[in-house]
């Protein structure tokens, strides 16, 4: 029996979007190279 | 006595056991992605030095080789397999991180011949797959997975439209292996179409991006071609992108007013939570790089980070792809998707070139 048959609302925790954690990575690794953490990145 | 019933206790998983189980296949993705740089630069001097006549193959290339050659022989053990699935996420990190590589201006004015050409293909799209999948017998819902799926883009799309009317496990199964397939196909032939054509890249990657289906392999289809081409391709496929919540609220509506979806209650959040929040920080880091927030040192960083996480991502492309479980799944859905994606793509072909022509890009 699911929460939800019972008339229980199931409350999710709150969590970020694959989405959204690529943009949070990526701004994270502009600000890390912005600020000199990361001078020089080679391909 | 009441029922007894006894609910199974799931045990939560650790946030750090779950990002140590991502390792082994991040680890395979990255190793697939470099072998196939190395192949890039060593295959062609090889080649070079004896004589040989040999195309030069690039590294897009190779590394979805090398993932379809162990999806399809040994398999991917699934010790790799919550680390290969992360393929999207270095995708779309790489997309934000690409638009470091975009001015403002060039967004605006490509965007908008964009976003009229999008808008076209979409409709175009979404009436001939319904058209065809209706001739076909195909079931509705099914019809409208495979019209969402190669209209706007591909897996991402099928499974929000999925919730959102309702539809069968089976059915979304179907469409993502169609479009997978098919997309599968694109990343092979696009490239030699646009050469027998002579496309030029802006032509080229506005093409792959208005009719290749799922971000990865049109990404991966605009890079094959060449660096410029790639970018446009991301940039439009990111505006087919933007659209996906549009497209999937007006497929709920009607689904609900049909009696056979749940009622769509504030739209205004319906449509927040199914945009594509990567196509914000696309915009935000080229706002940045606009305004000269970085250096042109620090530009050149972040164009080589991105294409260190495309690099995984194509690794990734080739090991999701499994030619045998995409037989699994039928022949109809697959023909319907297949007619309606030769369709679509002279379709929006012969759009790119009337645009090229009267827009001038």
């Amino acid at each position: 029996m699911s929460t939800e048959e019972s008339g229980v609302p199931s409350k999710k925790p709150w969590r970020l979007s694959l989405d959204s954690w690529a943009v949070v990575v990526a701004l994270l690794a502009a600000l890390l190279v912005r600020v000199g953490v990361f001078k020089h990145i080679p391909w | 006595m009441a029922d007894a019933v006894v609910i199974p206790q799931v045990q939560p998983v650790q946030p750090a056991l779950r990002f140590l189980r991502l390792i082994p296949g991040v680890l395979l993705l990255a190793a697939i992605g470099y072998a196939g740089k190395l192949l890039e630069q060593n295959v062609g001097q090889y080649a070079k030095a004896h004589n040989w006549v040999f195309p030069n193959i690039e590294y897009v290339l190779w590394a979805i080789l090398l993932g379809l050659l162990i999806s399809n022989t040994i398999g991917v053990p699934e010790i790799f397999r919550t680390g290969v699935a992360t393929y999207e996420f270095w995708l779309k990190a790489g997309i934000v991180l690409l638009g470091s590589r975009f001015l403002l201006g060039d967004i605006l004015k490509l965007g908008g011949v964009s976003l009229l050409l999008v808008a076209i293909e979409i409709t175009g799209a979404i009436a001939f797959m319904t058209l065809l999948g209706r001739v076909f017998h195909l079931k509705p819902k099914l019809i409208t997975l495979l019209a969402v799926g190669s209209a706007v883009c591909g897996v991402s799309a099928i499974i929000a439209t999925k919730g959102a009317i309702d539809a069968d496990d089976e059915d979304s199964s179907f469409s993502i292996a169609a479009i997978l397939a098919l997309g599968a196909l694109a990343l092979f032939t696009f490239p030699l179409i646009g050469h027998y054509l002579h496309l030029g890249d802006r032509a080229y990657g506005i093409w792959a991006g208005l009719a290749v289906d799922n971000t990865a392999e049109a990404t991966a289809a605009g890079a094959l071609y060449s660096d410029a081409a790639g970018k446009l391709a991301v940039l439009v496929k990111s505006t087919r992108n933007a659209m996906i919540g549009f497209v999937v609220l007006a497929y709920a509506i009607y689904w609900a007013s049909q009696g056979q979806a749940k009622a769509v209650g504030n739209k205004a959040a319906f449509l927040w939570q199914k945009f594509p929040k990567f196509v914000l920080g696309f915009l935000l880091i080229s706002v940045l790089a606009t305004y000269q927030f970085f250096n042109k040192d620090q530009i050149g960083a972040l164009a080589n980070l991105s294409r260190w996480a495309f690099l995984l991502t194509f690794a990734g492309v080739g090991l999701r792809t499994n030619f045998r479980d995409m037989r699994k799944q039928g022949l109809r859905p697959f023909a319907v998707g297949a007619i309606g994606e030769v369709v679509i793509a002279v379709f929006t072909l012969g759009l790119v070139v009337g645009a090229e022509k009267l827009f001038g890009f």
